[in-house]
C-alpha cells in the first residue's frame, strides 16, 4: 500500500501542497483530479523523491528504499524518450535501470509492440516514430517490467479512444495482478470508469476524498431527469428547481435546491400524468469538479 | 574525432611527399665539363640536388627554360687552374656554394701540389690545420631536448583533452537538463549511481582514445622502424625518442586522467547548472576557460621548472594536472611529493563527486530553485 501522510510542499512563497493525505491499496486505483497546478505533479514528484517534502510517504509500510524503486512504473506529463535508440535499446535501457535482465525482457518486447498495435519494429529507431507510437512505446517501458506501483501523469493525454481503451485495459491488467495505480488526468469519464477512489486538489488542499459514489453522495441527489410533456417554464415553476436544461426536446435535467425536493416534484408531475423518465441521481464527477473550482477559496 | 590527428598526420605527410617531389626536379642543377672526370668527381662528392641526365650546356639550357632545373654550373680547366660558372635565375643555396667551393679548392690543391713538385713530407705540412673540437655532453643535450618535447607534449595533449571533452560533457549533460526521460530515469536509479555512471562512460570513451593514439604511435612508431631509410633518422634519435617515451609513459599518464576526471566532474556540473538546456553551448565555458588558465599557466615556467609557483601549483587541484607532469619531466620532484599531490587530486575528485552527487537530481530536474552560492552557503 503506498501510504501519503500530511505531506506539505512550500516553492518559495508559493505553498504547492498543503497537508495532503490518501492511501492506495494494491489492486486499488486512485484517481487524482484538479485544475492545472493544483499539485497533481508535485504530489507525484514527492511520491518519487524528486524533491523534499515535509510529511510522510511509505510503500508497503517503510519509506522508500532504493530497491522499491524498481517495482515503480512512472509515465511522466511530458512524454521524452531517447531518440536515437531502437525500440528495443529503449525498452531493454530502461528495463535494465529497473533491476531486469535484458534476456528476460527481450522476448517479451514483441508482445507488447502488438498489444499496443505500435506501428513499427523491435529495430526502428525510436526518433522514426510518430508521436502516438513513441507514447505507446513509453507506456510500455512503464509497463513492462510489472510495477507493483503504477504512477501515471496524464496518461491519457493525446491518446486516440482505441489507443485511450488499449491503456485502460493494461491499466485494469495492472490492477488485477494486484498493482496499485494512481493516475492523474482531466477527463473526468476515465476516472469515472477506472477508480475506485478519487482525491481532488485545489491549491494544494485536497477538497475531495473517498470512492465515486461517496463523494457523488457526499452532493446529494440534486440532479432529476425526467421525460415530460410539461413546458420549460412549468418545471422551472416547480418548488425546490433551481434551474432546467434541456437536453432534448421533452428530456430535461432539473437541477434542485435540495435532495428532498424529489418526491413532492413526483408527485406533482405524475398526478393524471404518464412520464416516461424520471430519475434522481447525485451530480456527475464532471459536474463535481466543476463544482469545487467554482467554489471561493477557503 | 578520434581519428582527427591520424588524418590530419597523413595528410601532412602526404602532402609534403607529393610537394617536395614536384618540387624535386625544379631545384636541381646541372654540371657540365669537357673533362669527364672533373664532372664525376663533383657529382661522386656531392649526389644529392643534381640532375645526372644533362651533359651538355643546350641541354641545360633548354631544361631551365621549362623550369626543371634550378641552373646549371659549368666546369673547366685552363692552364692547371680550375673555374666554375654557375647560370640560373637565382643564385646558388649557400650550402651548393660552399660546396662547389669546397670542391674546387680541393681539387685545386692537388693540381697546384702537383704543379709545385713538393715532397710528401712538405705536402704533409701543407696540409696542417688548426684543429677545433666542441666538447658536448651528448646524453644532457638529448635529456634537455626531450624534456622541452615531452613538456610540450603533455602540456598540449592535457589541454586538448580536457577542453575537448569538457565541452561534450557539458553540453550533453545540460542538453538533458528538464527532460522528462530525466524523471524517468530518476524514478530508476539514484542521481548519484546515474552521475558515477555517465562520469564513467565519458572517461571509458577519453580511455579509449587515448588507447587508440597509443597504439597509433606504436604502430607508426613500429612502421618508421622497419624502414631502411630512416634508419639513419632512427640511429640519430634514437636516445631522445627513448627519453620522451620514458617521460610521457609514467605518472604522466595518471596525471592526464587525473585531470581529466576532475575536469569532466566541473564540466558536468556546469552542464547541470544552466539555466535551461537552450544555454548548453554556454555551459562548458567556465570550464575550458579555467583549462586555459592552467594551460597558459605553464608558458612562462617552461625553462624554469624549479620555480616556486611551479611547486605551489603542482599541488593545487586542476593546475597540479599541468603542473606536476611537467616537474616530473624535470625529475627534481620525490615519489612522495608526488603521491600527495595526487591524493589531494583524488580528495578533491571523491568531495566534488560526492557534492554534485547530491544536487544533481535537483539541479537536472529543475526542482531546485537555489543558486550555486546558495547551496554553498546553506546546510541543508
Amino acid at each position: 500500500m503506498l501510504s501519503i501522510q500530511h505531506i506539505r510542499k512550500r516553492f518559495d512563497d508559493v505553498l504547492a501542497l498543503n497537508d495532503v493525505s490518501f492511501d492506495v491499496a494494491n489492486g486499488q486505483i486512485l484517481g487524482l483530479i484538479g485544475q492545472n497546478g493544483a499539485g497533481k505533479s508535485t504530489t507525484f514528484h514527492s511520491i518519487l523523491n524528486f524533491i523534499t517534502y515535509d510529511g510522510q510517504i511509505t510503500w508497503q509500510g517503510h519509506a522508500f528504499t532504493a530497491q522499491d524503486f524498481n517495482h515503480i512504473g512512472y509515465l511522466p506529463e511530458e512524454r521524452s524518450l531517447m531518440t536515437k535508440l531502437t525500440i528495443e535499446q529503449q525498452i531493454v535501457y530502461l528495463a535494465r535501470l529497473k533491476g531486469q535482465k535484458a534476456r528476460d525482457i527481450r522476448p517479451q518486447i514483441d508482445d507488447w509492440l502488438a498489444r499496443f498495435a505500435v506501428k513499427g519494429t523491435r529495430k526502428s529507431k525510436i526518433g522514426s516514430l510518430s508521436k502516438g507510437n513513441q507514447q505507446k512505446v513509453q507506456l510500455i517501458c512503464t509497463l513492462i517490467h510489472r510495477p507493483d506501483l503504477l504512477i501515471l501523469d496524464e496518461p491519457f493525454s493525446g491518446l486516440d479512444p482505441v489507443n485511450a481503451d488499449l491503456l485502460k485495459q493494461a491499466i485494469l491488467d495492472a490492477k488485477q495482478r494486484g498493482a496499485a495505480i494512481i493516475f492523474s488526468s482531466h477527463d473526468m469519464e476515465n476516472v469515472t470508469e477506472l477508480c475506485d477512489q478519487l482525491v481532488m486538489l485545489r491549491t494544494g488542499n485536497v477538497v475531495l476524498h473517498g470512492t465515486l459514489q461517496d463523494v457523488r453522495n457526499q452532493f446529494g441527489k440534486t440532479e432529476l431527469f425526467v421525460t415530460t410533456d410539461w413546458s420549460t417554464d412549468r418545471l422551472a415553476a416547480l418548488p425546490g428547481v433551481a434551474s432546467v436544461t434541456v437536453r432534448q426536446p421533452g428530456q430535461y435535467r432539473l437541477h434542485l435546491t435540495a435532495a428532498d425536493a424529489g418526491p413532492a416534484i413526483f408527485q406533482e408531475l405524475t398526478q393524471g400524468h404518464y412520464i416516461e423518465e424520471f430519475s434522481q441521481q447525485p451530480p456527475t464527477l464532471d459536474e463535481i469538479f466543476r463544482l469545487k473550482v467554482g467554489e471561493p477559496h477557503a | 574525432m578520434v581519428l582527427g590527428p591520424f588524418l590530419m598526420l597523413g595528410l601532412t605527410v602526404g602532402i609534403t611527399y607529393v610537394s617536395s617531389r614536384s618540387n624535386a626536379s625544379s631545384q636541381n642543377i646541372a654540371v657540365i665539363a669537357k673533362t669527364p672526370t672533373l664532372r664525376q668527381n663533383f657529382i661522386a662528392e656531392n649526389p644529392s640536388n643534381i640532375d645526372k641526365q644533362i651533359t651538355t650546356v643546350s641541354a641545360a639550357k633548354q631544361a631551365l627554360h621549362q623550369n626543371h632545373l634550378a641552373g646549371y654550373l659549368v666546369l673547366t680547366q685552363t692552364d692547371q687552374r680550375l673555374q666554375a660558372d654557375y647560370h640560373g635565375p637565382k643564385a646558388l643555396s649557400k650550402g651548393l656554394k660552399a660546396q662547389v667551393q669546397n670542391y674546387l679548392a680541393q681539387t685545386q690543391q692537388v693540381k697546384n701540389y702537383q704543379q709545385a713538385k713538393l715532397t710528401a713530407k712538405q705536402q704533409r705540412l701543407l696540409q696542417r690545420t688548426p684543429k677545433l673540437t666542441q666538447h658536448i655532453a651528448a646524453s644532457t643535450g638529448t635529456a634537455n631536448l626531450a624534456k622541452t618535447i615531452s613538456f610540450w607534449l603533455i602540456v598540449t595533449m592535457i589541454y586538448i583533452i580536457l577542453v575537448t571533452y569538457a565541452s561534450i560533457t557539458a553540453q550533453e549533460i545540460a542538453s538533458d537538463k528538464g527532460t522528462k526521460i530525466m524523471e524517468i530515469i530518476f524514478s530508476s536509479t539514484t542521481a548519484v549511481s546515474y552521475f558515477v555512471g555517465k562520469i564513467c562512460g565519458i572517461l571509458l570513451v577519453i580511455l579509449t582514445q587515448i588507447a587508440i593514439y597509443l597504439l597509433g604511435g606504436w604502430a607508426i612508431y613500429s612502421w618508421a622502424l622497419s624502414r631502411p631509410h630512416l634508419h639513419a633518422m632512427w640511429t640519430q634519435y634514437h636516445a631522445l625518442v627513448t627519453a620522451i617515451l620514458h617521460n610521457l609513459l609514467n605518472l604522466n599518464l595518471l596525471y592526464l586522467l587525473v585531470g581529466v576526471i576532475l575536469f569532466t566532474l566541473v564540466a558536468a556540473y556546469s552542464g547541470a547548472v544552466v539555466a535551461k538546456a537552450e544555454d548548453a553551448s554556454k555551459a562548458a565555458q567556465p570550464v575550458v576557460m579555467l583549462g586555459m588558465v592552467g594551460f597558459f599557466a605553464t608558458f612562462p615556467f617552461q625553462n624554469n621548472l624549479d620555480a616556486l609557483p611551479v611547486k605551489i601549483m603542482s599541488y593545487v587541484p586542476f593546475l597540479s594536472s599541468y603542473f606536476m607532469p611537467m616537474r616530473i619531466i624535470n625529475g627534481t620532484v620525490s615519489l612522495g611529493t608526488q603521491l600527495i599531490s595526487l591524493g589531494l587530486a583524488l580528495l578533491t575528485i571523491a568531495a566534488l563527486a560526492g557534492y554534485i552527487g547530491r544536487k544533481y537530481q535537483h539541479l537536472m530536474l529543475q526542482t531546485d530553485s537555489h543558486s550555486v552560492w546558495q547551496h554553498l552557503l546553506k546546510r541543508r
